[in-house]
């Protein structure tokens, strides 16, 4: 989406002169595969100069992102590899400090247990006693790695709902709502119509914060968009102002959230997506979530 | 001249008589570097002799610019931030892993130069010691419970595009490690000066001249 996004950052205020009606009612979104090449969004807004009424119904959506908390699990040929270096470095190291200290009071105490020992000898060469070895700081370090508790990598384990956004923490995950668009109820990124005199940005901002029961702090990515979904409505509910609608998606990370773990709610993966979204709409949110 | 001459005779006569040939030929090898170097050291040729200037090879080099001293490092330009594209960036990285720190700034690094995004520096700050302390229940002194050591990189960028820039730290967000902290700020003058050491002496002897 090189193109389009190139032009919007040129002017940042999104300005529609032209006029959308906005009823009370959606319309009914049955989505139509819209062959075509990707939307230009800009087509529409040449027109500013003519005041007709744009037939399309402008939405602003919000793909809402939870950056993995903790890396990936490595593959069986990584955890080799990575064995393999980590031995060769080993092999190749020098004696730190601490080792060096290990091996000096090892070979101190070997010295101590022989007949001839010479404590004044060995207390010129060394100043005195040190009341503390290496070996014993390594056995209260030792002592205290017992203590500590690491938390569990998985969670999981325990059955997580798919609402949690606590579920895969090794990937991101994107958020989806089920909202009613016409007469379906499906899964979809958060969204609101967009209002006259408003950016696109506050659009998609306003639907992240409509949204029941919830609070998500975001932090948005830029003020284009990221992505266009464009359909058609059918042909009963048509008319000669509205043809169809665009949706505007924005992409944002989550900073602080919280959510009752009610059901309208979903964490997924990329993978999972398939599962959820409409093919059409899955095509074109495919194409900007990336899978890092 | 003349051993050449002489050489060029017994050439011809070898045919004849080889092994005289052999001989002689011999006898004036033994002779010629004598002659040779004297005449060589201590005359250079006229200029009408064919062989004037046979050693000369510097002015088949290509020419060398002339070494200038080292000058006294001076700062780079701060670029301002035009519509298009972003100022200067410093894009920090700090951490107690040294290893994660440097891969992930490596990785940054390789990143904009992929990506097409100019690379002004790369470097290090120094390294930052933190002590912990523990106070143990009874008793009142603290004793040093372990040093932690921060580590920081930073790379600068010069010009970031302002379409590429969401893309960008979308990729850098979502590659980061644990225990990393990343952040993007804009580069000034006090970063740069930051980065030198004091000098007293000369702070002193300045505060007298003045």
């Amino acid at each position: 989406m090189a193109a389009p996004c190139s032009r919007m950052a040129s002017r940042p205020i999104w300005q529609f002169i032209t006029n959308v009606r906005r009823t009370g009612l959606k319309h009914t979104g049955v989505r139509q595969i819209s062959l075509g090449s990707a939307c230009r969004a800009a087509t529409q807004t040449r027109s500013k100069t003519e005041s007709v009424a744009s037939p399309w119904k402008l939405y602003g959506a919000v793909c809402l992102q939870r950056l993995p908390v903790i890396s990936q699990e490595r593959n069986p040929i990584e955890d080799q590899f990575a064995e393999l270096m980590h031995q060769m470095e080993l092999e190749r190291s020098l004696l730190s400090d601490h080792e060096q200290r290990l091996l000096e009071d090892s070979e101190r105490m070997t010295r101590k247990q022989a007949d001839n020992y010479d404590s004044d000898e060995e207390e010129a060469d060394y100043g005195g006693q040190e009341t503390i070895t290496a070996q014993d700081q390594e056995d209260t370090w030792e002592q205290k790695l017992k203590h500590f508790q690491p938390a569990l990598r998985d969670r999981d384990v325990g059955g997580t709902p798919l609402g949690s956004v606590e579920r895969c923490l090794g990937d991101s995950l994107v958020l989806l709502v089920q909202q009613t668009v016409g007469k379906e109820t499906i899964w979809l990124l958060p969204q609101a119509q967009w209002e006259a005199g408003e950016t696109l940005r506050q659009t998609a901002e306003r639907g992240l914060s409509s949204l029941p029961e919830a609070d998500f702090k975001a932090t948005f990515l830029g003020n284009t968009p990221c992505g266009v979904y464009r359909y058609t409505f059918p042909k009963e509910v048509r008319t000669e102002r509205c043809v169809g609608a665009k949706v505007f998606f924005f992409k944002a990370f989550l900073s602080a959230g919280s959510a009752s773990q009610k059901e309208p709610f979903l964490w997924v993966k990329k993978t999972e997506l398939q599962g959820y979204l409409k093919p059409a709409y899955l095509e074109k949110v495919d194409r900007f979530i990336l899978n890092l | 001249m003349n051993p050449v001459i002489r050489k060029a005779s017994f050439a011809l006569h070898s045919r004849v008589l080889d092994q005289v040939g052999l001989l002689f030929r011999a006898s004036v090898s033994v002779q010629h570097p004598i002659q040779g170097s004297l005449a060589f050291s201590n005359e250079r040729q006229y200029r009408t002799m064919p062989t004037h200037g046979i050693g000369k090879y510097k002015h088949l080099l290509p020419k060398e610019a002339p070494k200038k001293k080292k000058e006294r490092q001076q700062m780079k330009q701060i670029k301002t931030a035009t519509d298009a594209e972003y100022g200067t960036l410093n894009v920090k990285v700090s951490g107690y892993d040294m290893i994660l720190v440097e891969h992930y700034s490596q990785y940054i690094h390789n990143l904009c130069n992929r990506l097409g995004v100019k690379v002004a520096e790369s470097y290090a700050l120094p390294t930052k010691s933190t002590e912990v302390m523990v106070m143990p229940e009874q008793g009142t002194k603290m004793y040093v419970d372990a040093i932690l050591k921060t580590h920081e990189r930073i790379v600068q960028l010069s010009q970031l595009n302002a379409t590429l820039c969401p893309t960008f730290m979308e990729v850098l967000l979502k590659n980061q490690p644990e225990g990393i902290q990343l952040s993007v700020k804009l580069h000034t003058e006090a970063d740069y000066q930051a980065r030198f050491k004091a000098r007293p002496e000369l702070e002193g002897l300045m505060a007298q001249m003045t």
